[in-house]
């Protein structure tokens, strides 16, 4: 059984993409995949560039003649420290380039820009010219060949668009044209005009974003710092010549994360340059739109069920409900309220609400916040329907963006797949195994740090630790349900994962049938 | 055993990484200008002559004029565009009508070109026409250039001069 939202859009790029993750994933345990901290390790580079790059500056001087000097002395003179430390200033703002384009990709296949989440894809585009300017701008300070190369294109650049009449480029037909002055203003924009737009910028793009992941484990930053650390002390960075507008220079060892516009420049022109970045922008602001995407229905609040206890307020990962006044008669405070424009129906709430609950007696079955196209009585329907089977089968709940849980039915399994694990009531699962007698439960979702609703996963563990209400009831044997973490098109091992779970609890059967009679019945007692 | 699996993919993620960032970040090198060339920069910031020229004020009208703002003469803002050749060899390189700037055409006229060339030896000529008239030049100048491999020339083009700045 699958919801209507299962496997939605460009289904075949997500799995290739979950293919080409998977080595990744079997070396770094999943939870510290990087391509699963892709922003995070954006941030993280950023953080680097910005404490090496404080180091630089004590020693940088804003000046024509000292630029290039201070920066020679740096990579030379104090190659243990300031030439290292520019090395990885450099590599990091080159990582950050790596992981932004690849950020990007991914969250684009992932259909993770699409209906209310596109704020964040939207707010995500400047930052790409963020991220431009500032190794564009970087390449200034050091005023050698590149940086002249760098800064006349970008004056020739500004210059096509009207807004100058006396040309930009005029600064630097010769040496005597170049102002000192100019790089206390790259300076002043390097170090901290652009840092504070950035930071304003990042957190633009995760207003919408609840408990963002802003860190990447610490094994994925020591990792990756030492690995920069390594390129770093391995290929030290080098200035150029110093610049000479007398000169153009002949050869370019070119950053192309950075600067890769310029060649393309001088290969076509300023104009073509224009059109290729702006084009590419609109097209990339537009692609949340692109195309149409038909919202499934949002959450709806049943007032009769909701205390107003404020669970899943707390939870929806997209800040979609409001605790409100209350506005019918019952005796408590507050109500929750859904903001259609803000809800993915992901259905997390319904797993966070503690009225959901299949032992309830009602028909049809409510809760106090459910999905219209999978309520709770569908939820116990599913549950329900293989009651006949359900005496030493195992019920497997997968999601609709793990691994395809429907691959792994058989006469032993019987699967429910839901928009995401995190809609799991944990009174559900106790259900499942009370009542309708499974003997046992697996849970199947996306691998660790790579929830595609974010949180669902962490939310479902921590239920079932009960370090999150509403918790899973300790009279569930833990030893009869499994979770699994993994990423979709991993069926294979989700299949012997199973065939192991069925193992171990035919053997707790046949140790509970030895020790106790009458446990293994006690099940059927409650139905 | 896994372990070590695991260590090993880590170890090679990160070394592919690496290899990226060290492929892309200096370099392939890249050649703005085809081996063997230089560059002549023209630049030009050149105020022409005005449209209309000034004309001294009838005494009606510097009486109609508010007694402080009594002028003798009035100057119509506008410049004409200047009109800019250059030849290299004989060869026509540029030929542009550059406006004046600003909204109402009365600053300068800027121009700036690059054009990579090929070293070696060039007549270089310029000639500029920077007054209402139809036909002919207001400005003729002949400038030898001998261009060696990576130098950049600057012609530049001023108000009432013109000079050629060869590499030391
Ligand atoms: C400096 C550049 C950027 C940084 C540091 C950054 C960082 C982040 C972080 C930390 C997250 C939250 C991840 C999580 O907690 O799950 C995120 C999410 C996201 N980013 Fe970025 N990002 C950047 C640029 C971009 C760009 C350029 C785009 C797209 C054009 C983009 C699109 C997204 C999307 C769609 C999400 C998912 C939001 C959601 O889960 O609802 N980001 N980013
Ligand atoms: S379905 Fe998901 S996004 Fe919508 S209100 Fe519930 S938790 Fe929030
Ligand atoms: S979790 Fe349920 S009961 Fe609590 S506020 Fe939300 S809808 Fe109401």
């Amino acid at each position: 059984m699958t919801t209507p939202q299962a496997h939605a859009l460009p289904g075949s790029a997500r799995r290739l993409l979950a293919r080409l993750e998977m080595p990744l994933s079997r070396a770094f345990d999943g939870v510290h995949n990087p391509m699963h901290h892709l922003g995070a390790l954006t941030i993280f580079f950023f953080y680097v560039a910005l404490v090496t790059g404080i180091y630089l500056f004590i020693f940088y001087r804003t000046s024509l003649e000292g630029a290039w000097e201070s920066v020679e002395y740096l990579t030379h003179e104090q190659w243990y420290a300031g030439g290292i430390l520019r090395s990885l200033h450099r590599y990091a703002s080159d990582a950050a380039v790596i992981t932004l384009g690849l950020h990007i990709v991914r969250e684009m296949i992932r259909s993770r820009h699409k209906g209310p989440r596109w704020f964040s894809w939207l707010t995500g585009v400047p930052l790409i010219w963020i991220v431009l300017w500032f190794g564009i701008s970087g390449y200034w300070m050091v005023w050698d060949e590149l940086a002249q190369y760098v800064a006349v294109g970008s004056a020739r650049l500004m210059d096509w668009l009207p807004i100058f009449t006396d040309p930009m480029s005029r600064n630097f037909i010769s040496n005597e044209a170049v102002s000192s002055r100019l790089f206390t203003l790259i300076a002043f924009i390097h170090l901290v005009g652009l840092p504070i737009i950035a930071v304003l910028a990042i957190w633009f793009h995760l207003l919408r974003v609840r408990r963002p992941r802003i860190n990447p484990t610490r094994k994925l930053m020591l990792g990756s710092l030492v690995a920069l650390l390594v390129l770093s002390v391995l290929v030290p960075v080098y200035s150029h010549p110093p610049a000479d507008l007398d000169r153009v220079p002949l050869s370019l060892d070119i950053d192309w994360f950075y600067l890769a516009i310029f060649p393309l420049m001088s290969l076509t022109s300023e104009g073509f340059v224009w059109l290729v970045a702006g084009g590419g922008t609109l097209v990339l602001a537009a692609l949340p739109w692109l195309p149409p995407a038909k919202k499934p229905p949002v959450a709806e609040v049943h007032l009769p069920d909701c205390t107003g206890c404020g669970f899943c307020a707390e939870d929806c990962p997209y800040g979609a409900i409001d605790m409100v006044e209350r506005s019918d008669e019952r005796n408590f405070k507050l109500e929750a309220k859904v903001n259609p424009d803000l809800c993915v129906s992901c259905g997390i709430c319904t797993g966070s609400c503690p009225s959901s609950s299949p032992f309830r007696q009602r028909r049809p079955l409510t809760t106090g916040i459910e999905m219209p196209h999978f309520t709770m009585e569908d939820f116990r329907l599913q549950i329900d329907v293989a009651a006949d089977k359900a005496r030493g089968a195992v019920l497997v709940f997968g999601c609709d963006h793990g691994p395809r849980v429907e691959r792994v039915a058989g006469p032993k399994t019987h699967t429910v797949s839901l928009p995401c694990v995190g809609m799991i009531p944990p009174a559900g699962i106790d259900y499942a195994m009370r009542s309708t007698g499974y003997s046992g439960v697996a849970i199947a979702g996306c691998e660790g740090c790579d929830c595609h609703h974010r949180l669902g996963d962490d939310f479902t563990r921590q239920r079932i630790e009960r370090e999150r209400q509403p918790g899973l009831r300790k009279r569930v044997p833990r030893e009869r349900l499994l979770t699994v973490w993994m990423k979709t098109g991993d069926e294979t091992r989700l299949d012997q994962k199973l065939t192991e779970f069925g193992k171990h609890l035919a053997d707790l059967s046949g140790e509970e049938e030895q020790t106790d009679p009458q446990e293994s019945g006690r099940r059927e007692e409650v139905q | 055993m896994r372990r070590l699996a695991r260590h090993v993919g880590q170890l090679a993620a990160w070394t592919l990484f690496l290899v990226v960032i060290a492929a892309f970040a200096m370099g392939p090198a890249f050649s703005p200008v085809p081996e063997g060339y230089g560059e002549l920069k023209i630049s030009m910031a050149h105020l022409a002559e005005r449209v209309e020229p000034c004309r001294p004020l009838t005494e009606e009208e510097q009486t109609d004029l508010p007694p402080t703002r009594r002028v003798t003469e009035v100057c119509p803002r506008g410049r004409v565009p200047t009109l800019v050749r250059v030849r290299l060899d004989g060869e026509l390189i540029i030929d542009r009508r550059v406006k004046a700037a600003g909204w109402q055409e009365d600053g300068r006229a800027y121009l700036l070109e690059f054009e990579p060339l090929p070293a070696g030896h060039y007549e270089l000529e310029l000639a500029l026409r920077d007054s209402p008239r139809e036909e002919g030049y207001d400005m003729q100048r002949q400038f030898k250039l001998a261009l060696e491999p990576g130098h950049s020339a600057l012609l530049e083009i001023g108000d009432g001069d013109v000079a050629l700045r060869l590499p030391q």
